[in-house]
């Protein structure tokens, strides 16, 4: 389950998902709000204003989690925010673009491949999965399918 | 999945209200899900099964669903919405989406706060 650093990252592995597995894959985004835990006074050992923050309560901080997952395989894709500014490009366009694909919409152009990083950032743990579908499915398919997962 | 879905205007109505909701509590999430809406897999051909990643022939809608995260335990409380969106429909909806869902998550950090974090990260990076 990894988190991307970057919502591009993010995007692009699950664009390559959803046209791998367009009927199976999901897109589940998580606005979830947290109480912020009031600091307390007593670290003397810290210095700075900081430790002497006063005690009352921070208003919740709120943060968006967007996954990619597809229980056919296992995959799953994450990236998290905090940040207000990121929302409506995130939820309008990243989305929308993902929406396209899981629509079957073939207009989406293939914009910044990143061969290169992208085979880092490319979990492990869906390999096995991967090979163990292609094994009842059939390998023709199967073979194919895995090749263009690893080559995103 | 009992309950019918719902209009694209009667969604965005209801979603705003459930992020109203949240803004009063200091705890909790907002789950949102939009998946493919697939008929029924029986109907699909065998190739459609053998090569899932074959594109259909034409473009299918996909349904957007909301939920406040509630499961078995508050049961009634749980707030379920779904909408169904047909491909053609989908621009004009991600832009809706996008206002609706910016509107009801005033909990994340503004612009300016993020800024003077990035700074300070440069800094640290620098030196």
């Amino acid at each position: 389950m990894p988190y991307f650093k970057t919502s591009q990252e993010w995007l692009d592995h699950s664009v390559a998902l959803l046209e791998a597995r367009p009927s199976s894959t999901r897109v589940t985004t998580r606005y979830s709000i947290k109480p912020v835990k009031p600091r307390k006074q007593t670290t003397t050992t810290s210095s700075g204003d900081e430790s002497t923050a006063p005690l009352d309560p921070k208003p919740p901080r709120g943060s968006l989690v967007l996954k990619t997952y597809d229980p056919a395989s296992g995959v799953t894709l994450k990236y998290r925010t905090t940040k207000a500014a990121e929302v409506t490009r995130l939820m309008s366009a990243a989305l929308g673009r993902l929406g396209k694909a899981m629509a079957g919409i073939q207009d989406v152009p293939e914009e910044t491949m990143q061969d290169a990083d992208a085979a880092v950032e490319t979990p492990q743990g869906e390999q096995t999965p991967q090979q163990g579908a292609a094994a009842g499915g059939g390998g023709g398919g199967g073979g194919g399918k895995k090749k263009k997962k690893g080559k995103k | 999945m009992s309950s019918g879905h719902l209009s694209q205007d009667e969604f965005f109505d209801k979603l705003g209200r459930l992020f109203n909701h949240r803004k009063s509590s200091d705890h909790g999430a907002i789950y949102l899900t939009q998946k493919r809406l697939a008929y029924d897999p029986s109907e699909q051909s065998t190739t459609a099964k053998l090569f899932p990643d074959l594109l259909p022939d034409k473009p299918l809608p996909i349904i957007i669903k909301a939920t406040n995260g509630k499961s078995k335990r508050d049961r009634s409380d749980k707030e379920k919405l779904s909408t169904i969106v047909q491909p053609h429909e989908l621009e004009a909806f991600y832009v809706r989406y996008a206002d609706v869902c910016k509107a009801g998550m005033t909990l994340l950090k503004p612009r300016d706060k993020s800024k003077k974090k990035a700074k300070a990260k440069k800094k640290k990076a620098t030196s």
